[in-house]
């Protein structure tokens, strides 16, 4: 079983990394591959569980709560202001989310897909402000911990959310087609076969069930590795490009890369959660249409 | 060829499963720390953002669609209403049509009614007159052959210079008048 998963994390590592861009293949980063705790060494360790990303998803979360109660303050038939701009938000995610899933599922589901893709959307935007990866506290043996890191280029982070889905995957997919619905999906013939030809398709429907079975395990590390790798790649090469110039005029190889990086932030939550939304529906698709 | 293949392969043969995590930085504390984290912003944003809002848009949703629905039934109600207006409207024309044509023809009968009356009026009144007329012709024609008479008797007393008595006058007039009459 080992064996498997190392080589499930060997392949996302090639997928993901076949989407990087060059320039993180530059030798000496300064940006670690992980998280650090910043406050390792604060009151003897009591806060060594929470990471520099951990700070940034906080920092997110409390911006879109904050957002959150705004809009929905004074909730009102006809809208204003920031209801108008959340209900806009939440009503074109709706229905984009609508049109993969159904609208069973979309209304029973919106809240994981909704939810996730605002955080991982306003996590990745605030990882571009200047000072994230930058700001570091130093101690007397002269090393460093960055303060602050981007949410999605913490590897746990991602593996959290990709897992939370493939939990709550399995809890949808159980009912809304039961079990037996479940594994007959997964390993079932498709088709109408008799004779021989029946247990001919038995045989190659159960192996195609057991690469079905591979691929599902590998979705959320695929998932994980995908955002991690595109959102920690996108920071290599902002922080590669401004080494390449003066410190005066560092900011200037990077700026036009900094649009990429706003499109990327909004790609990257688009994918990850457009993938999840698919894989549900695809192992949902027949207990929906009984819905209808 | 890329960062994050040699850091995996590195890792793969630095220390297998626990070294690809080791150099992922994938920890326990860190991970259960954002899977923690994850879920509660879920369920906060579920609780506090897309509950209320998506509640509400249902609620508008079924509000437009009650709208609609009433939009409808009111169309309906409105069709109806102008199906029958017309047929009240064809019906009190088809009564006014008919007072007209019955007021004409009532009209029709008074003013024959009235004519014939008025003619029969004036024939009456025309007949009267004759008669009056008759009456008064008679009476001046009495008086005439009375005042005939009398001048004849004068002029027959003058003439002859006698005096007649009451029977010569009457006789005398009468032949005079029956003299006028012939």
């Amino acid at each position: 079983m080992a064996s498997i998963f190392r080589f499930l994390l060997i392949v996302s590592a090639v997928l993901t990394a076949s989407v990087l861009p060059a320039a993180a293949a530059g030798a000496g980063h300064k940006l670690p591959l992980y998280p650090e705790s910043p406050f390792e060494d604060v009151l003897g360790g009591i806060f060594s569980w929470v990471s520099n990303s951990m700070i940034m998803v906080w920092i997110a979360a409390g911006i879109i709560i904050l957002f959150c109660r705004a809009a929905t303050k004074e909730l009102k038939m006809v809208p204003a202001g920031f209801q108008n701009f959340a209900e806009w938000l939440i009503e074109s995610l709706y229905s984009f989310f609508g049109n993969i899933l159904g609208d069973h599922l979309v209304k029973r589901t919106f809240w994981f897909f909704g939810g996730t893709f605002l955080l991982i959307l306003i996590v990745n935007y605030l990882g571009l402000f200047p000072g994230v990866g930058t700001f570091w506290m130093g101690d007397e043996h002269g090393n460093h911990k960055y303060l602050l890191r981007g949410g999605n280029a913490d590897i746990n982070m991602t593996a959290a959310m990709s897992l939370t889905f493939f939990g709550l995957w399995l809890y949808w997919s159980f009912t809304e087609i039961g079990t037996k619905g479940f594994f007959a999906h997964i390993f079932a013939p498709k088709g109408d076969f008799g004779g021989v030809m029946r247990i001919g398709m038995v045989v190659i429907f159960f192996i195609v069930g057991l690469l079905e079975v591979l691929s599902i395990f590998i979705r959320p590390l695929a998932l994980s590795f995908r955002l991690f790798g595109n959102i920690y790649g996108g920071e290599q090469t902002l922080e590669k490009l401004m080494a390449l110039t003066p410190k005066s005029l560092a900011f200037l190889p990077a700026l036009p890369f900094y649009f990429v990086e706003l499109l990327v932030g909004l790609v990257q939550a688009v994918v990850f959660t457009l993938l999840c939304a698919v894989f549900l529906r695809l192992m949902c698709d027949h207990g929906d249409e009984e819905h209808h | 060829m890329t960062f994050i293949l040699a850091a995996a392969a590195d890792a793969e043969t630095a220390g297998g499963l626990s070294g690809i995590f080791t150099k992922f930085g994938v920890t326990w504390p860190f991970f259960i720390a954002q899977l923690i984290n994850f879920v509660l912003v879920l369920f906060v944003l579920k609780k506090f953002a897309i509950g209320p809002i998506q509640g509400l848009l249902d609620k508008r949703r079924q509000r437009i669609e009650d709208g609609e629905a009433k939009l409808v039934e009111i169309e309906e109600k409105l069709a109806q209403s102008e199906k029958e207006k017309a047929a009240l409207l064809e019906a009190a024309n088809a009564d006014a049509k008919r007072l007209i044509t019955e007021a004409k023809d009532s009209a029709a009968t008074l003013t024959e009614q009235k004519t014939q009356e008025a003619v029969a009026q004036a024939q009456n009144i025309i007949t009267k007159a004759e008669e009056a007329a008759r009456a008064e012709r008679a009476t001046m024609a009495a008086e005439l052959k009375q005042e005939f008479g009398r001048l004849v008797v004068a002029t027959t007393s003058q003439v002859t210079g006698k005096t007649l008595d009451e029977n010569d006058q009457r006789r005398i007039s009468d032949e005079a008048v029956a003299t006028m009459q012939n």
